[in-house]
């Protein structure tokens, strides 16, 4: 079964229409990245997924579970957590602090009222577990408004990956990034176990084609091919709208 | 950790020295103090934790002051008193919440003080029972299981004790899951919700907890002043809450405390001199707002700052505090 199934979604912003009939399918441990130039309607797909927007027509299901009227805080108990592509984090807390906020949401003691929360020992052997398994454990106390811009892009999916998401919906993780923050990032994004499946918008082809185990090309909010790495290369129709035509490579 | 451990034994000690240096009138006012202290910290905790800007404080206040008066003829124990005020503020607080926090900004604002002015109303409105506009004696004497409570030196330790309880209290819950998420929530709202947390259920505790504090303060305020008008539950009132913890400083547990000290003692000092004492405070707490950006408390971490500038200097995250808190201000 799939973990992710997306069903003839669609959605319109007054008479713009953004998604057309979008389909697609995401299978368990799968790396599937869309690709698509701007204005493609692929953060807005994020968006109708996780219920930020509410779509107009079409079913959203989660491990065969409807899924398309579901608030998004509930979504990340269901097991699907998601990250921004502008840096969303609590910029005047630490490091610590944001990986704190994180942790807890799948916690039984998120309702305490009187109980210091960093009295919770899983908390803090997670939190350890997870800097220095990032490597992290330096940049600790840090606010996160001083660490530096691939830093927080990093701390951004750590945020998304503490509540052990089985999907994790990662939007544009690049953005933004130098060339070597890029490629420690695709690196980081390969090193994520295979047990959490990964739904990925992605520019940067270099990082599509080392990661993606399957590719979904959005252009002008429909889905004109979803297929392996090789199809999607070999495909007239992508080359069409990526090189030909006057279309600028987003790449 | 130590250094706060310190810092209440020092507030402990004054506390208690008090009483021998104030004369009578000294000791009524710091107990005064005391109850404005617990408003204006629960009223800071919904301000500087949850982001949330009510007008409508004083309504809780007032209903904690009016339980008292009300039953006070009916129930002799003040326990139960107390306890009967907190649970109404507090069941006001979750209901009237669960609606108004659907709300934000200067929306959360107008329906806040439309619902203080509503309180205000009613007891204008219901003569019968409140007196009206006149107000009402309070006979409901403070009894705590040691006899009946009327000395000042009395009240004082009543009050004193009540502001030491509801700081832990607050301490407590700031430190708490709850208190720290909801911190997270005004920080980051849209990300709260995207990382699983219900946000309304968060601000909906924390104001409740908020409205029953504020009920206490009334309901003791009802034992300190034994007569109670409308004017506890009037915006007026609630603006003036709100002057103590922006004066004093939001986004801290005693910043508001403080404010309200300050706010009383002016209001007392220059009150003595003339009648026109509203207008001299208005304009002294223009200047405060101005210069004093960030609050009293501020004040105090800029010029521990400045002692300890070598020392903090290399650290990365320190930042000065009140940058922050102006954002929570406006």
């Amino acid at each position: 079964m799939s973990i992710l199934k997306v069903e003839n979604i669609n959605k319109s912003f007054k008479t713009l229409q953004v998604l057309q009939n979008v389909s697609l399918e995401v299978q368990p441990g799968e790396r599937h990245v869309i690709i698509g130039p701007n204005g493609a309607g692929k953060t807005t797909l994020f968006n109708c997924i996780t219920n930020v927007l509410p779509i107009d027509s079409g079913k959203i299901f989660l491990e065969g579970q409807e899924i398309s009227n579901m608030p998004s805080s509930k979504l990340v108990h269901l097991g699907m957590s998601r990250t921004f592509q502008k840096n969303n984090l609590f910029g005047n807390l630490t490091v610590e602090e944001n990986l704190h906020l994180a942790l807890t949401a799948t916690k039984r003691y998120r309702y305490q009222m009187f109980h210091a929360l960093t009295k919770h020992i899983d908390l803090k052997k997670e939190t350890d577990e997870i800097l220095a398994q990032w490597e992290i454990s330096t940049r600790r106390n840090v606010k996160v408004n001083n660490l530096s811009y691939g830093e927080q892009r990093l701390l951004e999916i750590l945020l998304a990956m503490a509540s052990k998401p089985k999907i994790l919906l990662l939007d544009e993780p690049t953005s933004g990034m130098s060339p070597a923050e890029t490629a420690q990032t695709a690196e980081m994004i390969q090193k994520l176990p295979r047990t959490v499946s990964i739904l990925i918008i992605e520019h940067d082809m270099d990082v599509v084609f080392s990661i993606a185990d399957r590719i979904t090309v959005l252009h002008h909010g429909e889905v004109i091919l979803s297929g392996t790495p090789e199809e999607v290369r070999n495909n007239e129709e992508v080359r069409e709208i990526y090189f030909g035509g006057g279309a600028k490579a987003h790449a | 950790m130590k250094k706060n451990i310190l810092i209440f034994i020092v507030f402990l000690l004054i506390a208690f020295v008090l009483p021998f240096v104030l004369s009578v009138y000294g000791i009524d006012l710091v107990s005064e103090i005391f109850i404005m202290a617990i408003f204006a910290m629960s009223l800071g905790l919904i301000m500087g934790y949850a982001g949330m800007v009510s007008l409508g404080h004083a309504g809780f206040f007032g209903i904690g002051a009016y339980t008292v008066a009300l039953l006070g003829p009916h129930i002799p124990n003040s326990y139960l008193l107390l306890f009967f005020s907190i649970c109404l503020s507090g069941l006001l607080a979750l209901v009237t919440g669960a609606i108004f926090i659907r709300t934000s900004k200067f929306y959360f604002l107008m329906i806040t003080l439309a619902f203080g002015q509503l309180l205000f109303a009613l007891a204008w409105q219901l003569k019968q029972w409140t007196g009206g506009a006149d107000g009402m004696k309070v006979s409901a004497p403070l009894n705590l299981g040691f006899g009946e409570i009327v000395s000042p030196i009395g009240i004082y330790s009543v009050m004193a004790a009540a502001f030491i309880i509801v700081y832990l209290l607050l301490r407590f819950f700031v430190e708490s899951p709850v208190g720290k998420i909801v911190k997270g929530i005004m920080e980051n709202e849209a990300r709260m919700s995207a990382l699983g947390y219900d946000v309304r259920i968060y601000k909906l505790l924390t104001y409740t907890f908020s409205g029953a504090l504020a009920g206490f303060a009334g309901s003791l305020y009802g034992f300190y002043n034994l007569f109670v008008s409308p004017d506890v539950s009037s915006w007026m009132f609630s603006g003036q809450v709100m002057m103590m913890v922006i004066i004093g400083g939001v986004g801290t547990l005693i910043g508001p405390a403080i404010g309200a000290g300050l706010f009383i003692f002016l209001q007392n000092f220059i009150s003595t001199y003339t009648e026109r004492w509203p207008i001299i405070m208005g304009a002294l707490l223009v200047i405060l707002v101005l210069v004093g950006k960030g609050g009293i408390i501020h004040w105090f971490a800029l010029l521990k700052s400045k002692i300890f500038y070598k020392k903090r200097k290399n650290s990365d995250d320190y930042a000065p505090q009140h940058v922050e808190k102006e954002e929570v201000v406006n």
